[in-house]
C-alpha cells in the first residue's frame, strides 16, 4: 500500500501528463505537402486590434503564395499554413505559447508576434531554440542589440518613425525665421517598450536640435484618458506634440484633443491607420502627422501583389478596411519565409537562418534586405499627414506626394 | 522510501521522450502549484484573503535579475552581445545569489507591511494588498534602474544548463517539494492550529492568549519567502521581465493563485495542488480548442465551480466520500459541526 501522499501525487501527475499530451496534438513542421509556420498572435487583450491586422497580413499572404504554386522546395511544392495561438497581449503567455509551438507542435519557422514587448519576450526562446523568427512588428531599438542571430525584422527600428516629425518641425520653424532650438516639444508615450523607444529616438533627435521638451508623460497601458497630460498642453503651448501608445493611443489621442478643443501647432503620432483615425474620427483627425512603415501609393513592386496599390486593393477586398501598415508588413514576413525556404532548398533551421540573412529582394511592402543585426536596413519610414480626409506623404522629401499644412489651424477655426 | 520512489519517479519525467516537448507546461504547473500552494497560507488556512501576493512574486524576479545584471554585466547590460556568454558556474552562482536575495528582501517586505495592514481584517485587508500589487506594478513600470516600461531581460542560459525548461522543471519541483513538506509539517503543529483559529475566530484566538498579529506576519513571510524564489527562477525561465504583465501580474497570476486554490479546495494542503492542476490543465485544453473564447470558457467553468462545488474539487470529494478519510459520516454530527461554525 502507497503512501496516501504519493497515491495521489502519481494520480495528479498522471493525469495531467497525459491531458497535456491529449491536449495538443503533436505537428510536424512539415506535414506532406504543407509547410507549417507558427505565430502566436494578440487576439484579446490590449492588443487586439493590432494582433488581427497581423492575422490577417499573414492570412493573406498564404493565401496569395498559394494560389501562385506555392513554395518549392527539392523539386516539390509546398502550400503554407500558420499556426496561431492567442498570447492574450501578454509577454508571459508569448514565451510559453513561443516555446509550445516550438517544442509541441514541432514548428520550426516562426512568424513574429505583435508588439515590441512580446517580441522581447519570444526572441529568447526561438533563439535559445535556434528557430529563425521573422517578424514584422517587433520595432524596439533593444530587441537588435541582443546580439540574437535567429530574429529578422522586416520593418524599420523605432527610433525612426517619428524622427522626420522632429526635423520637420525644425524645418518649418527655419522657414518661419525662428531658430529651431526655440521650439517646445511635448511628448506622451505609453509606458511599453515599443512607446518608450520612440519617446527615447525622439528625445535624441530633439536634443540635436537644442530642442526644449516641455512634458514627457510616460502614459499607463490600456491607454484610454489622456486628459492629465492634455492639461498641461494648453498651459504651456508646445509647438509639437508627440503622441505614442498603440491603437488605443492614437484613438484617445484624436479623441481628447477634439473634445476638449486643444490647439497645438504640430501633432505627430503613431497607429493613425491601426487605429483607422480617419474613418471613426473625421474631420477631427485632420492635420495630423502619422509615422507609417508603407503607404499604399509607394512605389515598390513584386510578382504576388503586383504594387502596394494593389495589395490594398486586394487586402480591402478580403477584409473591408485599408491595410493599416502592420498588415503589410505581417504580409511581407510571410513572403520573406517563401523566398528563404526556396533559396535555402532545405528545412533545416540553421541553413535557413543563413538564408534569411541573406535577403536581398524587393516587396509590394519595400525593399528587405537585413543588417547583422537583423533589423530591415533597406527600407525608410515615411510621415504622412492627414489633408481633408485623405492620407498625404509630406516625409522624407524624396517620397513626399504634398507639402505639409503647419501649422494646424485652431479649433475655433476648424 | 515510497516518498522517494514518488520523487524519483517526477525527477525522471524530463528523460521520457514522450514528454519533452512539454517541459514548459510541467515547469508552469510547479510554478501554478506554488503560487497556489503559498495563497492558501493566508487565504485558506488563516481565512485572510490576499490579492497582492504576486508583490513578491514580483520583488523575487526583479532582485534576481538586477543581481545578475549588477554581477555581470553593470551598465552596459543593454547593449551586450550573445547574452549567452555567461558559463555554467556564473549563471548558477548568479541565479541562485539573486534568488537568496530576493527572498531575503521579500521576507523583509512582507514582515514590514504585514506589521502594518494585517491588523486589517476581513475585506479591508483584501482592498488594501489589491492596491499594493497594482502600486508595485506601477512603481516597477516608473523606474529606470530595472528598465521601466520597456522591461529587464535576463541572462540567457549557458548550453551546461541543457534545455531551459527541463533545468527549470527540476528548480521548481525541488521548491514544490520544500514547499509542500514545510506547509505540511507547519500545518500539523501549533502554529497551523494558531493559524487556523485566526480564521475561525480571531477574538476568541487573541483572548486565549496567541498573539495573533505575530502569527499572521510569520505567515505572510513564509508565504514571501517561496513566492520570492519561484519569481526569481520564473524570470529567468521567461527571459523578458515585463513589470505588468510578468512581474507583478495581478490581473493574470495574481488573480489565478486565488482561483486555483479556491477551485481545488482552500484551506486543505492538497486543494491547491489539485486546484492548480486542473486549472492548468483546463487552460491549455481551452487555449488549444476553443481559441478566443478560453477565457469565457474559464470563465463559466470558475462560476460552475464556485456555484456547485463551494468547498472546492478536494472539499467536495471529502464531503461525499467522508468515510474514505476517516471522516465522520454521522449526519447529525456533521449538523452539529456546522451549526458550530466549523464550515470549513
Amino acid at each position: 500500500m502507497l503512501h496516501p501522499v504519493i497515491r495521489r501525487a502519481a494520480l495528479v501527475s498522471a493525469v495531467s501528463a497525459l491531458a497535456f499530451v491529449l491536449g495538443a496534438p503533436a505537428q510536424a513542421k512539415v506535414e506532406g505537402d504543407t509547410i507549417v509556420l507558427g505565430a502566436a498572435l494578440s487576439f484579446t487583450g490590449k492588443y487586439k486590434t493590432n494582433g488581427q491586422h497581423t492575422k490577417n497580413g499573414y492570412d493573406l499572404a498564404v493565401e496569395r503564395i498559394n494560389e501562385k504554386g506555392g513554395v518549392k522546395v527539392g523539386g516539390k511544392s509546398y502550400k503554407l499554413k500558420v499556426v496561431y495561438y492567442d498570447d492574450e497581449s501578454t509577454a508571459a503567455r508569448g514565451a510559453q505559447l513561443a516555446e509550445r509551438l516550438i517544442k509541441q507542435d514541432g514548428v520550426k519557422f516562426m512568424l513574429g508576434p505583435y508588439s515590441s514587448g512580446l517580441t522581447k519576450a519570444i526572441a529568447p526562446v526561438t533563439e535559445q531554440a535556434g528557430i529563425p523568427m521573422v517578424e514584422g512588428n517587433g520595432a524596439s531599438r533593444a530587441l537588435f542589440n541582443k546580439g540574437y542571430k535567429y530574429l529578422f525584422a522586416v520593418l524599420s527600428t523605432s527610433e525612426q518613425y517619428l524622427a522626420e516629425a522632429i526635423n520637420l518641425a525644425a524645418e518649418q520653424a527655419k522657414a518661419a525665421g525662428q531658430d529651431p532650438a526655440k521650439l517646445k516639444v511635448a511628448v506622451a508615450v505609453e509606458n511599453d517598450p515599443f512607446s518608450q523607444d520612440i519617446r527615447a529616438g525622439v528625445l535624441d533627435d530633439a536634443k540635436r536640435y537644442g530642442m526644449q521638451i516641455v512634458i514627457d508623460d510616460k502614459l499607463p497601458k490600456e491607454l484610454n484618458d489622456m486628459s492629465a497630460t492634455l492639461t498641461k498642453v494648453r498651459a504651456l503651448k508646445p509647438d509639437l506634440l508627440i503622441v505614442s501608445g498603440h491603437a488605443k493611443g492614437a484613438a484617445t489621442a484624436i479623441r481628447q484633443l477634439s473634445e476638449q478643443k486643444i490647439d497645438v501647432p504640430m501633432l505627430a503620432m503613431t497607429h493613425c491607420e491601426a487605429a483607422q483615425v480617419r474613418a471613426k474620427f473625421g474631420a477631427l483627425a485632420d492635420y495630423t502627422l502619422c509615422a507609417t512603415q508603407w503607404a499604399e501609393t509607394m512605389t515598390y513592386k513584386d510578382d504576388y501583389f503586383g504594387s502596394a496599390g494593389n495589395y490594398a486593393k486586394d487586402f480591402e477586398s478580403h477584409f473591408g478596411y485599408v491595410p493599416p501598415y502592420q498588415a503589410a508588413e505581417s504580409t511581407a514576413s510571410v513572403m520573406v519565409w517563401k523566398d528563404a525556404l526556396e533559396r535555402a532548398n532545405s528545412f533545416d533551421p540553421a541553413k535557413l537562418r543563413d538564408a534569411i540573412a541573406a535577403t536581398d529582394m524587393q516587396t509590394f511592402y519595400g525593399n528587405i534586405k537585413f543588417d547583422e543585426t537583423g533589423k530591415n536596413i533597406a527600407k525608410p519610414m515615411v510621415l504622412r499627414q492627414i489633408q481633408a480626409g485623405e492620407y498625404k506623404v509630406v516625409a522624407p522629401s524624396k517620397w513626399a506626394s504634398d507639402k505639409i499644412i503647419h501649422p494646424i489651424p485652431p479649433w475655433s477655426a476648424r | 522510501m515510497v516518498i522517494g520512489i514518488g520523487v524519483a519517479v517526477t525527477l525522471l519525467v524530463p528523460l521520457v521522450p514522450l514528454f519533452q516537448p512539454y517541459m514548459i507546461q510541467f515547469a508552469m504547473l510547479w510554478v501554478l502549484i506554488l503560487m497556489a500552494l503559498t495563497w492558501d497560507i493566508l487565504g485558506g488556512q488563516m481565512g485572510y484573503n490576499s490579492f497582492g501576493n504576486v508583490i513578491f512574486v514580483g520583488v523575487g524576479m526583479y532582485t534576481t535579475a538586477v543581481v545578475q545584471r549588477e554581477m555581470f554585466f553593470g551598465a552596459e547590460y543593454a547593449s551586450v552581445a550573445g547574452q549567452s556568454s555567461l558559463s555554467l558556474v556564473d549563471y548558477l552562482t548568479g541565479l541562485g545569489i539573486g534568488m537568496g536575495s530576493g527572498a531575503i528582501l521579500s521576507v523583509a517586505l512582507a514582515a514590514f507591511l504585514g506589521s502594518g495592514i494585517l491588523a486589517l481584517r476581513g475585506h479591508y485587508f483584501a482592498i488594501c494588498t489589491l492596491g499594493l500589487g497594482v502600486a508595485a506594478g506601477e512603481l516597477a513600470s516608473g523606474w529606470d534602474y530595472i528598465g521601466a516600461g520597456s522591461g529587464l531581460v535576463t541572462p540567457l542560459p549557458p548550453d551546461g544548463v541543457g534545455e531551459s525548461s527541463t533545468f527549470f522543471y527540476y528548480v521548481f519541483f525541488v521548491l514544490v517539494v520544500i514547499t509542500f513538506m514545510l506547509l505540511r509539517w507547519l500545518y500539523s503543529c501549533r502554529f497551523g492550529l494558531a493559524i487556523n483559529a485566526i480564521r475561525d475566530d480571531e477574538d476568541k484566538a487573541e483572548a486565549m492568549g496567541l498573539h495573533t498579529t505575530r502569527y499572521k506576519v510569520v505567515a505572510w513571510c513564509v508565504a514571501a519567502f517561496f513566492l520570492a524564489l519561484t519569481g526569481g527562477a520564473f524570470g529567468n525561465l521567461m527571459v523578458f521581465i515585463d513589470p505588468t504583465e510578468t512581474a507583478f501580474a495581478g490581473a493574470t497570476f495574481g488573480v489565478w493563485m486565488v482561483l486555483m486554490a479556491v477551485l481545488g479546495g482552500k484551506g486543505r494542503l492538497w486543494g491547491p495542488v489539485i486546484g492548480a492542476t486542473v486549472f492548468h490543465v483546463l487552460q491549455e485544453t481551452f487555449w488549444t480548442y476553443l481559441f478566443g473564447w478560453q477565457r469565457v470558457a474559464l470563465g463559466l467553468l470558475i462560476v460552475a465551480v464556485v456555484v456547485f462545488f463551494p468547498l472546492g474539487i478536494v472539499g467536495w470529494v471529502r464531503e461525499r466520500f467522508a468515510h474514505r478519510f476517516g471522516e465522520a459520516v454521522d449526519p447529525a454530527a456533521r449538523t452539529e459541526q456546522v451549526t458550530l461554525g466549523d464550515g470549513t
